[in-house]
């Protein structure tokens, strides 16, 4: 009984990794110019402008390299692209932690799904 | 014993931004980890006697469905959960996984006759069944450490890291006190429902 059942685990935890899990599902593909393929992000200016500075994010007023979306250079250019799940879950997941520490209303702090969505501003 | 090592085990990620949490869903799941974690250390610590293996058997059964339950809830519940279980997924998720499937291992070859057809010495298998236990433990700890959510400062993780070599390495010290009884499975499962919602509530309740 113990065996089939653990048996029976193996089996559909090895399907869901394999195939997805029923519902919405985040997947990796290649996204915003770049070939690696690379999960969804969503994100909405409307829900920031109040609460961070544009120059928090938007480091290429800064740098003087206006014009481009901000994936282009992160998914292509050699020096940040395989820095980018680090560089983005450390910038927005902080924020959103130290903002839901100060009992301030904030974004996602864990669950994956909720920003790992299709981005209805691109 | 049961619910002071839970207790500790989850009041160490109560230290430091103890109400900071990642909302109901993905709280609860984690708090089944932290309960099956702590079993875990429970059942290296207490020393079963012979009257005694049955309970250390069962509880091996809740510690291995909790830790089961711990990884389907996230599999099930978020769509994003499944592509760290894949080909470039962080390396706390390679051990948690490698945990899970060791603790697994750890339970199925110490049930009879799986055991027989093993190990044909008693001796043997306790060492394999300690060093397995060993590493099981070591895995799972380092899949909360390194993923470093709810155990955000060094003191936290320094506390857990302690309480896991006490657990796996300190059995000569241990036996010099009191022996350690094996908790019944019944009283491990009322402490896992109440610490399950108390974690939960804690990390996402309003502030007051």
């Amino acid at each position: 009984m113990v065996k089939w059942g653990l048996l029976a685990a193996l089996l559909l935890g090895a399907a869901l990794v394999a195939f997805g899990p029923p519902g919405a599902v985040a997947e990796r593909a290649p996204r915003y110019g770049g070939t690696t393929p690379i999960l969804a992000m969503t994100f909405a200016h409307s829900d920031h402008f109040a609460v961070v500075a544009c120059k928090t994010c938007h480091h290429e007023f800064a740098d003087r390299l206006m014009g481009l979306p901000c994936m282009t250079c992160h998914v292509t250019d050699a020096k940040v692209s395989g820095k980018l799940e680090e560089q983005f879950h450390t910038l927005c997941r902080s924020c959103h932690v130290e903002e839901r520490a100060a009992g301030k209303p904030s974004g996602p702090t864990r669950r994956c799904i909720a920003c790992h969505l299709p981005d209805d501003e691109t | 014993m049961p619910a002071g090592l839970v207790g500790f085990v989850l009041a160490t990620g109560f230290l430091v931004r103890g109400r900071v949490g990642g909302g109901w869903y993905w709280d609860a799941g984690n708090a089944l980890g932290f309960v099956a974690l702590a079993g875990l250390l429970g059942q290296m610590i207490a020393l079963p006697g012979p009257r005694e293996l049955r309970r250390h058997e069962w509880l091996g059964y809740a510690v291995l469905g909790l830790a089961i339950g711990h990884a389907f809830w996230f599999l099930l519940g978020d769509g994003a959960a499944w592509v760290y279980l894949v080909p470039g997924a962080p390396l706390y998720m390679w051990l948690g996984l490698g945990g899970l499937l060791g603790l697994a291992a750890l339970t199925v070859l110490a049930r009879m006759p799986e055991r027989l057809r093993v190990h044909r010495r008693y001796r043997t298998f306790r060492r394999v069944h300690r060093w397995l236990g060993v590493a099981v433990v070591i895995a799972a700890a380092l899949h909360v450490l390194l993923s470093g959510f709810y155990l955000p400062t060094w003191p936290q993780s320094a506390l857990l890291a302690g309480a896991v070599l006490a657990a796996c390495f300190g059995r000569s010290m241990l036996r010099r006190l009191p022996a350690v009884p094996v908790p019944s499975l019944g009283s491990y499962l009322v402490v896992a429902v109440v610490a399950v919602g108390v974690f939960t509530l804690a990390r996402n309740l309003p502030p007051w």
